[in-house]
């Protein structure tokens, strides 16, 4: 496959994946303005801007003990990370930029495929956060994660599963491997933060990844913060556990075959299984799991590196015409 | 639906309607199909399929001064009829004028006898900006230099006349098939009654065609469609076309030539690409050769051109065969090349480039068109009878400056077909551009893309400026 399509599609997978970690987040957030005190409410804009890692367009967050307050300006930061044209990582800039990947390559994905992410893109293109917050905010993003996923359904059902697939399915799983190392170190933080231990910030952790039931299923104990952790990221039957998303990366390298450079393949390859042996360590907890967690994002963070340079971007040498001739049909 | 507001106007050509006011002999399941039919139901119809465009992304791209815009063309739901008898008259007169066209290229790029001859002046063709010196020697895959063309096609109450042959990368035909597809949909019945012929393998001709142009020795070719990217306002046909014909789609950044060799850049290494459907213009093909500041081109692409390692479709250089100028002698083309008659007429052309016809156009502003050689999309032109005497002033000083870069035509009426404007039947003017493809040989499908004046009296269809299109139909006789 070209190269450059590769690139697009593999980064479609990882912007689409990054609007829809958002989308879940800000729904959970939107959802706790109604009836959780001020204080939740804060620690959870400090666990999303930490996990991001960025700072608030209106300032570093503070806590204040006013409800309305708190209300006031839970609209701004909402805003910031849905609609804001200056965030890179805002909802509605990851949506554009997954839909201009897309736009790209539109000859290597399905009709449906693209159908349904230009409908999307057209809901979200005239939508302010007004629009939203006057009615039900948790709902916008309910349907907007609801949308992404039915992408993925669509992406499922109709494309070829060349590498194409591949590209799209390894820049989606690497993506979710990564904002979940960032999420998880940003729920460790912010606990600090406010030193005051609450269930309800870590059940929320749990609805985020869809593992509330798995959790009480296979924990009859109250919430233990490190088993909420370990089943996060160790557990291979949670959908968006860390153990299963880089599970599937892999899986998705191996398919892809062998870029040109025999070693770089090696070396990417091997990062893909570095992670792998990462999530699978039972979770140690502490400081050390906190460690852990900047290992993997770092391992994220290089194997990127190295699917660029063995995919993307890798140097052209003269071309060698016995190798050349291989590839001719 | 009625035609109570439809007005008649004998000095034009009415796609759907005779001299005597009855429908033509083959437009008759279309006329009673829309009196069957309410306004709003052909309104619900008109909007279905401009959603469908909306919903696909079928658009075009315009820029203004700091953004880009992507829009939809508009299309109007009722469809253009034609019969399989004219179609097939159409036809042959265009196959015969790409051959002309074709023998005329291989020839000026060659032993040039058609000049020596004396039948087009040598300055006329060695003057042309088109006119690619480079070119000179190179002989094109099977004498194929244009496999692509688009021709632009206007109908008046005398027949057929040739507006515009587009040789170099002509658009629109995935609004053809695109038209065609919501269009068939909307009107599923009367599409089936009809008998309307079948477009929709015009990838699979168009591929066919590529490889049959491809080097020696190629025999399952990997073909390419070159496209300048995603700011080019015809970027959704590049893709739609890339799909249509199994090609990937690259710029020029995934390209690269070694020892005359042009190669792409995959996930898997550098693999050789043999065929080119390029969409980008000659100047920014290869820096090397042509505009040096490129950064769309490849360079040393030509040169493996040259050594037959790679087929470049349409092949460059031949602007110079659709340029405003040499398109009056066409004609003569035929007769030189095909001792032939010309099976469509050109338009009447006037070259201001020759003293006498300057001064009969600077005397007849008023009626004529003129036109800019090197403008294209409809800019650059003047309409004499809808122009204000300012701008006639203006065109008449630009025309003294520089005579032989304008032409002037007569004002033609395009013929004019039924569109719903605004909930009413309403006639406008048209156009057509069939797509014409050679390879071993040459194939038409049976259709085109039909570009509609939208603005009522106005003769522009250029969709930059407010044209629109619709789905025009070959119905079986």
């Amino acid at each position: 496959m070209l190269s450059r399509s590769a690139a697009g599609l593999y980064w479609m997978g990882r912007y689409l994946e990054r609007a829809s970690h958002l989308s879940r987040l800000l729904r959970q957030q939107t959802e706790s303005l109604a009836d959780s005190p001020p204080r939740d409410i804060y620690f959870g804009w400090h666990r999303i801007y930490g996990a991001l890692d960025r700072e608030p367009l209106s300032g570093a967050l503070e806590l204040d003990s006013d409800d309305l307050f708190a209300l006031v300006d839970s609209f701004a930061l909402a805003d910031d990370l849905t609609f804001e044209p200056t965030n890179p990582d805002s909802i509605r800039s990851c949506f554009a930029q997954g839909r201009e990947n897309a736009r790209q390559m539109r000859h290597h994905i399905s009709a449906e495929m693209w159908t349904c992410l230009n409908q999307s893109h057209l809901r979200l293109q005239d939508m302010e956060m007004p629009d939203i917050w006057v009615r039900s905010p948790e709902n916008f993003y309910a349907e907007t994660a609801a949308e992404i996923d039915t992408f993925r359904g669509v992406t499922s059902s109709t494309l070829y599963r060349d590498d194409a697939w591949h590209f799209v399915q390894l820049g989606n799983y690497l993506e979710r491997t990564q904002l979940s190392a960032s999420l998880l170190m940003a729920q460790i933080a912010a606990v600090h933060l406010f030193e005051v231990p609450a269930d309800a910030y870590w059940t929320s952790l749990l609805r985020h990844y869809y593992a509330f039931e798995a959790y009480n299923r296979a924990s009859s104990a109250a919430i233990d913060p490190d088993r909420v952790l370990g089943l996060l990221v160790t557990n291979p039957q949670l959908p968006d556990s860390l153990s299963l998303s880089v599970s599937e990366l892999c899986g998705e390298l191996a398919a892809i075959g062998p870029g040109p450079d025999t070693e770089a393949t090696a070396r990417t390859r091997s990062q893909a299984e570095y992670l792998r042996q990462l999530v699978g360590i039972e979770w140690p907890g502490g400081a050390d799991g906190h460690a852990l967690l900047r290992r993997i994002d770092e391992g994220c963070r290089e194997l990127h590196h190295l699917i660029t340079k063995t995919y993307f971007d890798y140097p052209v040498l003269a071309p060698d015409h016995g190798r050349a001739g291989r590839h001719d049909q | 639906m009625n035609f109570d507001s439809y007005d008649l106007d004998p000095a034009v050509f009415d796609e759907m309607f005779g001299a005597d006011g009855a429908p033509h002999p083959h437009c008759g399941d279309l006329y009673d199909t829309l009196g069957s039919m309410s306004s709003d139901d052909l309104s619900a119809i008109g909007e279905w399929v401009t959603r469908s465009f909306t919903n696909e992304g079928i658009t075009f791209t315009v820029y203004g001064d700091d953004e880009e815009t992507e829009r939809i063309i508009p299309i109007d739901s009722v469809p253009r009829v034609m019969s399989a008898t004219e179609w097939g008259e159409l036809t042959a007169g265009l196959k015969q004028r790409l051959s002309a066209l074709n023998r005329f290229l291989e020839d000026i790029y060659g032993e040039a006898r058609i000049i020596a001859d004396g039948v087009i002046p040598a300055d006329m063709v060695r003057d042309c900006p088109q006119y690619r010196l480079e070119m000179r020697g190179f002989k094109a895959p099977h004498g194929v230099w244009v496999a692509v063309c688009g021709t632009d096609l206007v109908r008046t109450n005398d027949g057929f006349r040739v507006l515009e042959d587009n040789l170099r990368v002509p658009s629109g035909v995935s609004y053809m098939l695109a038209i065609r597809k919501a269009t068939k949909s909307a009107h599923r019945l009367l599409y089936r009654l009809s008998r309307v012929r079948d477009i929709e393998n015009y990838g699979l001709i168009l591929a066919q065609t590529l490889r049959e142009l491809a080097p020696e020795g190629r025999s399952d070719p990997t073909m390419a469609l070159l496209t300048p990217g995603i700011y080019n306002s015809a970027f959704y046909e590049h893709m739609f076309l890339a799909r249509q014909i199994g090609a990937d789609l690259v710029e020029g950044r995934d390209l690269l030539v070694e020892d005359g060799y042009v190669y792409m850049r995959t996930t898997s290494g550098l693999k050789r690409v043999d065929v080119i459907y390029r969409r980008v213009d000659d100047d920014f093909l290869d820096p090397l050769v042509f505009r040096p500041d490129s950064l769309l081109g490849v360079p040393g692409l030509l040169h493996a051109a040259r050594l037959g390692n790679v087929s470049l479709v349409n092949a460059p250089g031949t602007g110079v065969a659709d340029d405003k100028s040499v398109y009056a002698f066409v004609p003569d083309m035929i007769r030189y090349y095909l001792g032939a008659e010309p099976l469509i007429e050109n338009v009447e052309t006037y070259l201001c480039r020759r003293p006498e016809d300057l001064e009969y156009t600077l005397d007849n502003l008023e009626h004529l068109v003129v036109k800019r050689v090197g403008e294209s999309g409809g800019y650059g032109m003047l309409i004499g009878p809808h122009s204000t005497a300012e701008e006639r002033n203006e065109f008449a000083a630009l025309l003294r400056a520089d005579p032989a870069d304008y032409i002037s035509q007569p004002t033609l009426a395009l013929s004019r077909a039924p569109c719903l404007i605004e909930g009413r039947l309403e006639p406008r003017h048209v156009d057509l551009r069939p797509f014409i493809l050679t390879g071993a040989e040459t194939r038409i499908v049976p259709g085109a893309f039909c570009r509609i004046a939208l603005r009522r009296g106005s003769l522009v269809v250029n969709s930059s400026q407010g044209g629109g299109g619709k789905d025009f139909w070959v119905l079986d006789d």
